[in-house]
């Protein structure tokens, strides 16, 4: 990659690369480097958000580890990932595989399946609370066929409540993996599978053991993707069910958000919380990361 | 295929269907009524009069041209220094972007609130567009379609005697227009769906975009699902006219993106 751009004409003075990239470093330290390590200073003080802080060690953790409400919002993520993930990962596959194989009104269905994708969240969430209420659509047309007796109470629920912000999750999230691994079946072999059928394979056979197996390194990195955008759900939640019943479908970052955004409350402990989630998301790509390079290697 | 493509559709048509019936029509009732029997307008023009939806709508939509133009201006000039200009330390840069594209907004948001709050910016344009305005994937498209370019047409340019400057602008950035458009779409699409950080940076309600200020609409005291389904349907517009106009920009930026970003 780089050795395409070397071979550039001529030498510049050394303001010409400031100029072009200064900008972007001026923003960035404004608002990305500085942000960052003042997260990690704030997370040992006791700052509110109006100012103010004294460095208190690990007081902010200590109290973080020892709050009930914390450990919730971390078990609701935990599960939010676990239930998002699969499903997500799971019906993009299905679906990337499906429109890949020509059939006819492609065309047409194609940007439909996808519009979700450019819809904003928050609007979508709004949507979901009249689509799941007790007389809603999805209501509607579970008693319609008579599947259920009674409503299901997917938003008042305290156990449903958080499985109905995966579901608004999973009905935005499809669309954009989907194109992804789409992109990426487009570049599997067409001669592998030819090949495969000549020797007589079935479709199904084919698409696990010749498809699937190529675009693998594309189906991680969903994964991925995924996981680590679970693990910030918040619109889902705050819109649906401002994070309950209760604090029932209350998640990391909504707990962040009551924590210390409003005038007054604390900086210091949000940021210990902000950490937490930062070390999450690590895990995550990091772990990624190494099942990869074991894969290649 | 058809059950997901109902899944997709069926939450949108009843909103459709749902915004287009009168006060004395119901709602519910499964399965007849999902064609209103006297449709009406009435509850677009009332999600304006509700709430002072029209002047989200501006706000979104400056705050779209302005972060769209940022991230353009951006996202040109760094992709092109990171694919045509060699310096010290570029390589170095490159792996910090990619570090800083696995930092989720969510971990800096309370100091960024407290940093933005603090240059003055709480509750301005300027405020919300600035500190999401660097995209990565899009300082990355810009790199890739910047290497793209054959280096006889600048080594001409150079020996017609033009400057890194008008290099850039007159030889350069014409032959990536294509590149240009995918990162704008994106970008406005990207600037459209912003809840949390106008949420957080955002006091004055006459400054909300139409994603923050349309949720008043569910919370007031009238809530009327008919008037929300028309305003939901009328912030929807947009970014979906967007995408079925330029498709083919919001495919290849969004593969391009993530497979090779």
């Amino acid at each position: 990659m780089t050795a395409v751009s070397e071979s550039s004409v001529r030498r510049h003075r050394w303001w010409v690369p400031l100029l072009f990239i200064g900008p972007v470093l001026l923003v960035q330290l404004a608002f990305l480097f500085t942000p960052l390590l003042n997260t990690f200073v704030l997370a040992f003080t006791d700052a509110s958000t109006i100012g103010g802080g004294t460095f208190t060690g690990l007081a902010n953790f200590e109290e973080m580890f020892s709050s009930a409400s914390f450990w919730e919002a971390v078990g609701h993520t935990g599960l939010y990932v676990l239930l998002a993930t699969p499903f997500i990962v799971g019906i993009s596959i299905g679906l990337a595989i499906l429109i890949n194989t020509r059939m006819r009104g492609a065309g047409i269905v194609r940007p439909i399946l996808f519009s979700p994708l450019v819809l904003p969240m928050a609007v979508v969430a709004l949507m979901f609370q009249y689509v799941l209420a007790s007389d809603g659509l999805a209501n509607q047309l579970l008693q319609g066929l008579h599947l259920v007796a009674a409503p299901v109470p997917f938003l008042t629920n305290t156990h449903l409540a958080l499985i109905s912000c995966v579901i608004v999750t999973i009905w935005k999230g499809c669309g954009l993996y989907t194109m992804i691994l789409l992109a990426a079946l487009q570049n599997v072999s067409r001669e592998l599978n030819e090949a495969a059928e000549l020797d007589g394979a079935s479709w199904l056979r084919r698409t696990f053991s010749v498809t699937i197996p190529q675009i693998s390194g594309t189906i991680s990195l969903v994964t991925v993707l995924t996981a680590i955008s679970a693990l910030r759900a918040f619109t889902e939640p705050y819109v649906l069910t401002a994070g309950g019943p209760g604090t029932s479908s209350t998640t990391i970052v909504v707990h962040l958000f009551s924590k210390g955004i409003a005038p007054g409350t604390e900086a210091g402990y949000a940021s210990a919380i902000s950490l937490v989630l930062f070390v999450f998301v690590l895990a995550v790509s990091s772990a990624s990361w190494l099942l990869t390079r074991k894969g290649r290697a | 295929m058809l059950v997901a493509l109902s899944v997709v559709l069926a939450p949108l048509l009843w909103q459709l269907s749902t915004a287009l019936k009168g006060p004395g029509e119901s709602t519910v009732g499964f399965p007849g009524d999902l064609i209103p029997s006297d449709p009406t307008f009435a509850n677009f023009v009332a999600a304006f009069t509700t709430v002072p939806l029209g002047r989200y709508l501006l706000n979104s939509a400056a705050i779209a041209v302005l972060g769209v133009t940022i991230n353009l201006v951006l996202a040109t000039l760094t992709g092109y220094a990171l694919a045509r200009i060699p310096f010290r330390g570029r390589g170095l840069y490159v792996s910090v972007l990619l570090a800083t594209a696995a930092l989720p907004f969510e971990v800096i948001l309370v100091s960024t609130l407290l940093v933005t709050r603090g240059l003055g910016l709480k509750d301005t344009l300027i405020g919300v567009v600035l500190p999401q305005a660097v995209s990565i994937v899009s300082i990355f498209v810009m790199r890739q379609a910047f290497i793209g370019i054959p280096n006889e047409i600048e080594e001409a340019a150079v020996m017609d005697g033009a400057g890194p400057a008008r290099t850039f602008w007159s030889i350069m950035l014409p032959s990536v227009h294509g590149s240009v458009a995918v990162v704008a779409v994106l970008g406005f699409i990207d600037s459209w769906d912003l809840f949390l950080w106008p949420l957080v940076i955002l006091s004055d309600p006459a400054n909300y975009p139409v994603n923050v200020g349309v949720q008043f609409l569910s919370g007031a005291f009238s809530a009327d699902q008919r008037v929300i389904s028309a305003a939901t349907l009328i912030v929807m517009a947009p970014p979906l006219l967007v995408f079925f106009l330029l498709q083919r920009q919001v495919f290849s930026g969004l593969a391009e993106g993530a497979l090779k970003g």
